[in-house]
């Protein structure tokens, strides 16, 4: 899917300083109410794959419902033949769709030609009666057609909240298969599950690379465990880090070519800053004597990591500063916290507290106020962020056994990304792929 | 000549089943056994023990053969418990400690690994950290006694390699181990 060849002719830079306002929505705030959207099925404009006129309306209600923004209005509702219905604002009965309760309306028209596939896109604001920005026109291979879709979506959000969605994002997870655990990763919204690993050993902790195109992850494959890192596209896999002992939890550094690794090559745990090829380029000192020191995970700018550390007695969060090399106790509710996740904006940390016995999903701020449960039923753990910093995704056995969910960042919109059988933990969100 | 060829035929034999022998295990740590969970693995000891191994671990008699391999099975068969979330040896585990300590005494060449466990409630993640304390401190404690030229390493599973299935404290106790395994 990587190699499909992918073109982008909307003006999606000039469209902010054409459109009328770009519009924030503070989707966070639990009073915030879902933007009702209309999303009829696609126009096609020669009789070819007309199947896809259905599945990509669908694919399109289900990332703008995922995004959290926008409720889908039920297509069954909808008065016009979506293949008679018109294209531009001339042709668009505003006054039906206001009846029908939508705030907005997308329409999109395709054609299959060959290999190929061309679609045209719109967003109406129905009660303004017109056009948000300009039309987005995609063309790609056929076969693309769910990636083309996708890039809508992002355009669309882009257009309203003045921030691309994450529909071209994926999510990497370990999978139970047999008594091995290995690699996975799938679209963001479920779909396109790849096994990436097949050492037929212990594989854990995947971490993306800021390109996405490496995940580093940790494998017994050699009998102890080391970190290695993969190319998803060639799957060819390499050593990261291999010292006698224990190598766990890597954690890519935003915007660099490093890591953060837990070691214990020098005895106590501690954790380090390696190059990809292994090179120990810094050692950070949070660790001593016989403490615990694991799980780093970077602040959005690179500059700052939490972890876990026991050297209060128990486990609890930290934060460590690169450039001053201080650390700060984070959590000091509950006597188990570990896991913790650094929201891409910078605003939230998320972790995994041990709360009346069962391990919820918890969020605080970075100087400690305003931590408060997200989950409240099972057993949940290993948060990541979405590259919006809006979407968490964990692993969770509140519906059986262990899947990952993806929740919105004030807890509701729970819903479960994987789907097949055995256990799947330990999700990873990928960056956005860099576009143009 | 029909005795030369027996003979030669003889040693062939002698010499296959002495190849295959020394095939079966070199001496580094096992890689982990994926046996069915609860299925202890890596208890059992390197393989079947030639007249190379015995050699490597210089013991020669058949009175210390015996004594060896009478010592290992309760060696490697009795782990070194923990409590909760932790990696103090307690007064019991120290005991299970100095016995293992008197068999290395007595048989200073063998190599052990020694393994770190927890139970299934922690996070996956700090688990691996935890185990690999356990393993450290039993290494540590043991390293500690005096005891020379002892080839000890360590590797710690987490949570990952349970011997016991349940989801109770039962279950949990014999979790939270360090286990020893034999390398030869």
């Amino acid at each position: 899917m990587f190699f499909c060849f992918f073109l982008f002719l909307g003006t999606c830079g000039l469209l902010r300083v054409a459109s009328a306002q770009t519009i924030y929505l503070d989707i966070t705030k639990p009073s915030f109410q879902r933007i009702p959207i209309a999303v009829p099925d696609f126009k096609y404009m020669t009789p070819e794959q007309t199947q896809l006129a259905r599945e990509m309306s669908d694919l399109l209600s289900n990332d703008l419902n995922i995004s959290g923004v926008f409720r889908p209005l039920d297509r069954k509702g909808f008065l016009e033949d979506p293949q008679l219905m018109g294209l531009e604002a001339s042709e668009i009965k505003f006054q039906d769709w206001s009846r029908q309760g939508a705030d907005f309306l997308a329409r999109c028209s395709y054609q299959v030609q060959g290999n190929s596939i061309k679609l045209d896109g719109r967003l109406f604001d129905v009660a303004g009666r017109k056009m948000v920005g300009t039309p987005k026109s995609y063309a790609g291979e056929l076969r693309a057609w769910r990636q083309i879709v996708h890039a809508f979506a992002d355009d669309i959000m882009m257009m309203l909240t003045g921030e691309r969605g994450v529909f071209d994002t994926k999510i990497a997870y370990v999978q139970s298969v047999g008594s091995a655990k290995e690699i996975f990763y799938c679209d963001f919204d479920g779909n396109n599950p790849v096994q990436v690993t097949r050492d037929n050993s212990i594989a854990l902790s995947p971490s993306w690379s800021p390109d996405q195109s490496q995940i580093a992850f940790v494998s017994y494959r050699d009998g102890t465990p080391k970190v290695y890192g993969i190319n998803v596209f060639t799957n060819s896999s390499y050593l990261i880090s291999g010292f006698p002992g224990m190598n766990i939890t890597p954690a890519w550094r935003p915007g660099r070519n490093e890591l953060a690794a837990t070691l214990t090559k020098d005895g106590g745990q501690d954790i380090y800053l390696v190059s990809p090829t292994g090179q120990v380029i810094r050692k950070f000192g949070v660790g001593f004597g016989s403490s615990i020191s694991v799980s780093p995970n970077w602040s959005p700018d690179g500059q700052k990591f939490a972890y876990v550390s026991n050297e209060s007695g128990n486990p609890q969060i930290y934060t460590f500063d690169v450039t001053t090399g201080q650390k700060k106790r984070l959590t000091f509710s509950g006597n188990y916290n570990t896991s913790p996740a650094w929201s891409p904006k910078g605003d939230w940390i998320a972790y995994s507290g041990r709360d009346n016995g069962e391990l919820n999903i918890f969020i605080i701020r970075p100087d400690g106020s305003e931590n408060h449960a997200l989950t409240h039923e099972g057993r949940n753990e290993a948060p990541r962020w979405s590259p919006d910093g809006r979407n968490i995704a964990y692993s969770s056995n509140k519906q059986g056994g262990s899947a990952i969910r993806i929740m919105y960042l004030n807890g509701t919109g729970d819903w479960q990304l994987t789907r097949q059988s055995g256990a799947q933990e330990l999700p990873d969100w990928s960056p956005r792929r860099n576009r143009q | 000549m029909k005795s030369k060829q027996s003979v030669f035929l003889v040693l062939m034999i002698f010499a296959f089943i002495a190849a295959m022998s020394a095939c079966s295990q070199k001496n580094v740590p096992p890689p982990p056994a994926y046996g069915a969970p609860g299925q202890e693995y890596g208890a059992a000891a390197g393989g079947p023990m030639d007249e190379a191994k015995w050699r490597e671990l210089g013991i020669n008699s058949e009175a210390e053969k015996r004594e060896f391999l009478d010592r290992a099975q309760a060696f490697v068969n009795q782990d070194v418990y923990f409590d909760y979330d932790s990696y103090t040896l307690t007064e019991p585990a120290k005991k299970v400690l100095d016995e293992k300590i008197a068999f290395l005494k007595r048989f200073p060449k063998v190599a052990v690994t020694i393994e770190g466990h927890c139970d299934e409630r922690g996070t996956t993640e700090y688990n691996i950290a935890l185990g690999e304390r356990r393993a450290h401190d039993a290494q540590h404690y043991i390293l500690n006694s005096n005891s020379s030229n002892l080839k000890l390493t360590t590797v710690s599973y987490g949570k990952e390699r349970p011997v016991a299935v349940g989801h109770d404290e039962a279950s949990w106790a014999k979790n939270r181990r360090a286990h020893f395994v034999l390398n030869y």
